[in-house]
């Protein structure tokens, strides 16, 4: 691919011609940035990234630390093929501009504001939301959240100016969910974060709307690892949503994340994420939430770009009565691998799960569920369900399944149930019969397939994904 | 982490002892020593392999074992008499660390010397007898190069069972093998299982001893080739005394329109792991999957499946289930592998376990890979106590609360046993099973 023209680099820029969204994805702007590390990761790079964000002496060693935990760890050894993903050729941060992260949308420089006009994020925040947060690049630029939330004191910040602002707080819970010696992309991410959201929601504060953050790549050869930490206090309720994206360059990226949430007793958190990366994007997650007495759980996680995603959203029931649930939905089209599932920790009595897989795979794509369900001795009367199921649309198409289950408590009450299928012919024909013509008939089946997560999803979310299934679709027939 | 450690005695002087003592072939000893380089050039496993993240390898270790080396006698013990006795088989065998001790029965045709006949022996006498045929099979399923424990039994299996069912013939009744042994140490055995096409046979091999004098690893291979059309329901039944520990690796090839119907039992030693792998090759083929376990008072069981469709129009269907009690340990890990082209497959897993005590821990991997679109396949996994609606209906028809239990292990591993239909083998096992349940009046002797 030699020409970068951003309309050309998309492999799905011809399909797009003619259609109304075409400038979805033409959302590439020239890189214009404060700083930018030097590629590869150094234990100078990491001095600098702690050196630019001032941050207090105890960062600075815990992220040398996690350096050294990375190390000595290694890449692991299982699941996709990582080979291509070159530490040398990334960039761990960017800074874009020289000033801070604004709560006026006015003061974000015009090339970001526009990227994000195209992704209509202005006009859902005053629409539909409490909060709106956007990261580009390695820094949030944008946060804002509603006065009436701030007057009860719900903090939504970037995780740089929380841990400024509200160093005890921060301080408290950070890296406690995930310590850098969890795994690998953990320790990378320990040692180079950068941005994400810090989202504190007092005792027995109830958000109606959602809070949202929106991701960007826009930098070539970039390495984003944005680290979020969300405590909801005793009684609190709210929703977090996120959304990922980058434009297509040749070169490819790399997305880290860390999420970190704290559910405490009765809190009730949703966590809901749909990543649309271009296809080059590396997407090492992890996202944990620990959940304590009667508390619940709720991640959602649609895969939908990216090159290659390996997440698995957990959730640690650790008080009596907690409840967690995991939506998961993978799209992989030719050349992505999409290695997503979820684990769920039983480690109190009385504690319920529930996860529901759907996977599609078309063309060379390939998804996997790998997934982990663990029943503690002690913790009576668990209950854990996971269903997968998964659509192959084409032959060449490829779907896996790896659910661990370790059961070591006999109340413990586990099922797991997995279906492949294909396409179903009479139902195509049945619809084609009515005047349908074939690829709007199989995506409206692929809808169908999706629709038990799909409604569970706020509403412009489920409207995006309706039309990448529709543009995926496009022409897979003849 | 527990890290096995080699055992002084396997060397290239053991192999060419064991050459040398049965006068071995050229190309035996050949293949012998390759297997030992391949032994010698791989690794132990470690719970860092995913295939072994669960096994308690410690229990596994080989370490200061003797190569045993023949049998202290030649007396067949009362629990195989009576088994013997008791069963319907055509034909059977008895193998005492590694030395045939008894035999019973003829088989239609045995020993033919144009190799028309069936072929019921043991593999030395195979080695003597029908060189060619056992030449042409042998390490052709199960080889050095696939695990560590393959290399191990590819280099010093000393002797085991030789069947070889030739065109169009159907033998009625079932045939078997026990293999058994008077003292501990570390032994290799080998089954190597023939059907050519369009034949039927039923073969039981089953693994069991008294109590023994000492720690006992036993390693066991056995290769299973089913020709176009044959027909084989293969049963491994281990009732081992808990002094040993066997490592099993049970591999089958299906040609067009084969069907192999197998059954896996779980019952006896200290530790055990089966590994049970199918790998349909023709059109047609048909794998019917079965196992059962229950493990007791600390026992460690692993069973590990692959049901491998590298062709289209193939079938699969696997049903295992188990119980445990008493802080014993199992687990279940199987994959479904539908190669790229293989449309029109149908491959069905499923995994249930009772957990009959709090200490007892089941882990359960059902897992799919799958690279064709026009397949029918699932599993499904479930891991629970004894459900309480049924315990209590039954104590509400007046049974006391340890014999509804009783019944509802019993008949929850019936499910399996159900499928085969061998029931003097289905008698054995739900017998071994109530003594373990401690269902007073039965003796697990028997």
């Amino acid at each position: 691919m030699a020409d970068l023209l951003p309309q050309d680099a998309h492999p799905d820029a011809a399909k797009l011609q003619g259609m109304a969204h075409t400038e979805q994805y033409g959302y590439y702007m020239a890189e214009n940035y404060a700083f930018r590390s030097e590629k590869g990761l150094t234990k100078r790079v990491v001095e600098q990234i702690s050196y630019h964000k001032n941050e207090p002496e105890w960062m600075l060693k815990f992220r040398l630390r996690a350096l050294e935990i990375a190390e000595k760890k290694g890449r692991p050894k299982w699941g996709p093929d990582l080979s291509h993903l070159n530490f040398d050729e990334i960039y761990f941060y960017i800074r874009p501009q020289d000033q801070k992260g604004t709560n006026s949308w006015d003061d974000v420089p015009e090339e970001v504001r526009e990227t994000y006009r195209r992704l209509g994020i202005p006009e859902a925040e005053q629409k539909m939301l409490a909060g709106v947060g956007a990261q580009y690049e390695s820094e949030m630029v944008y946060h804002n959240l509603k006065e009436e939330w701030e007057k009860k004191g719900v903090i939504f910040l970037d995780s740089d100016t929380g841990l400024q602002e509200h160093p005890e707080l921060f301080k408290e819970h950070f890296a406690t969910v995930i310590p850098p010696e969890d795994n690998y992309f953990a320790a990378v991410n320990s040692a180079v974060w950068s941005g994400g959201s810090f989202v504190y929601v007092p005792a027995g504060v109830e958000i109606d709307v959602p809070l949202q953050a929106y991701f960007l790549i826009n930098a070539q050869s970039m390495g984003q690892f944005e680290r979020t930490l969300i405590i909801g206090e005793p009684g609190s309720k709210f929703h977090y949503i996120e959304g990922c994206t980058a434009p297509t360059y040749n070169s490819d990226s790399f997305h880290s994340g860390v999420i970190e949430i704290i559910v405490k007793e009765r809190a009730n958190v949703r966590y809901s994420t749909i990543q649309n990366w271009s296809h080059n994007v590396y997407n090492l997650v992890t996202q944990r939430a620990i959940v304590h007495r009667r508390a619940s759980m709720g991640w959602l996680d649609g895969n939908l770009g990216s090159k290659v995603t390996m997440k698995y959203p957990s959730t640690y029931l650790v008080g009596e009565g907690a409840h967690g649930e995991v939506l998961s939905i993978a799209f992989a089209t030719d050349g992505q691998h999409q290695d997503a599932g979820a684990k769920v920790i039983h480690a109190a009595p009385n504690t319920t799960s529930s996860v529901v897989s759907k996977s599609i795979s078309k063309g060379t794509g390939r998804s996997s569920y790998r997934g982990l369900v663990q029943i503690h001795e002690g913790a009576t009367n668990a209950r854990s369900n996971v269903e997968c199921d998964a659509l192959l649309l084409d032959e060449f198409a490829k779907t896996d399944t790896y659910p661990y289950i370790e059961i070591n408590e006999k109340t413990a009450h586990v099922g797991h149930e997995a279906t492949v299928s294909k396409l179903n012919d009479e139902q195509i024909f049945y619809l084609m019969s009515r005047g349908l013509p074939a690829d709007a008939a199989m995506a409206l089946i692929v809808r169908g397939f999706l629709d038990p997560v799909a409604k569970e999803l706020p509403l412009e979310y489920a409207v995006e994904l309706n039309r990448l299934i529709e543009l995926e679709m496009e022409g897979s027939v003849g | 982490m527990a890290l096995l450690k080699d055992n002084a005695a396997i060397t290239e002087a053991a192999v060419e002892a064991l050459v040398a003592r049965f006068d071995e072939p050229g190309w035996l000893a050949e293949e012998r020593r390759a297997a030992l380089r391949s032994y010698q050039a791989t690794p132990f496993p470690t719970n860092r392999d995913e295939v072994w993240r669960y096994t308690q390898l410690e229990r596994f270790a080989i370490d200061g074992l003797d190569l045993v080396d023949g049998p202290r006698d030649a007396s067949v013990a009362d629990r195989i008499g009576m088994r013997i006795e008791d069963s319907d088989a055509e034909a059977a065998m008895v193998v005492k660390n590694g030395a045939v001790v008894y035999r019973v029965g003829e088989v239609p045709g045995r020993g033919a010397a144009d190799g028309r006949g069936v072929v019921f022996t043991d593999l030395r006498t195979a080695l003597r007898d029908h060189e060619p045929l056992v030449r042409e099979h042998l390490y052709g399923v199960v080889n050095a190069t696939m695990s560590k424990a393959a290399a191990l039994d590819a280099a010093l299996w000393t002797n085991g069972t030789f069947l070889y069912v030739p065109r169009d013939v159907e033998v009625a009744l079932p045939l078997g093998t026990f293999t058994t042994a008077d003292r501990g140490g570390l032994s290799a055995g080998r089954t190597l299982i023939v059907v050519d096409r369009n034949a039927k046979v039923t073969f039981v091999d089953e693994y069991t001893s008294d109590a023994l004098p000492g720690r006992l690893a036993h390693h066991a291979a056995t290769e299973i080739v089913l020709k176009d059309g044959a027909k084989l329901r293969y049963v491994s039944l281990q009732n081992w005394s808990r002094e040993v520990v066997q490592h099993n690796k049970i591999r089958a090839r299906l040609a067009r329109d084969a069907r192999l119907e197998s059954l896996t039992v779980s019952l006896g030693g200290d530790a055990a792991r089966a590994e049970v792998e199918v790998r349909l090759e023709g059109p047609g083929a048909e794998s019917e999957m079965l196992g059962l376990y229950f493990a007791d008072e600390g026992q460690h069981y692993n069973q590990y499946t692959v049901q491998h469709h590298a062709t289209d129009h193939a079938m699969s269907d696997l049903l295992f289930k188990g119980a445990l009690r008493d802080a014993s340990t199992a687990v279940y890990s199987g994959v479904i592998v539908v190669d790229p082209g293989a449309q029109k497959t149908d491959a069905y897993q499923t995994n249930r376990n009772l957990l009959l005590d709090a200490a007892s821990e089941a882990v359960s991997i059902p897992q799919l890979e799958i690279q064709a679109n026009d397949v029918r396949c699932s599993h499904g996994s479930t891991t629970g106590p004894v459900p309480d609606d049924q315990r209590f209906y039954l104590m509400s028809r007046g049974l006391r609360p340890e014999v509804a239990e009783h019944v509802l292990v019993t008949g929850f591993l019936y499910e399996v046993m159900s499928r085969v239909t061998l029931p003097k083998v289905a008698e054995y096992v739900e017998r071994v099973v109530q003594a373990k349940l401690g269902v007073p009046g039965v003796k697990e002797k028997l």
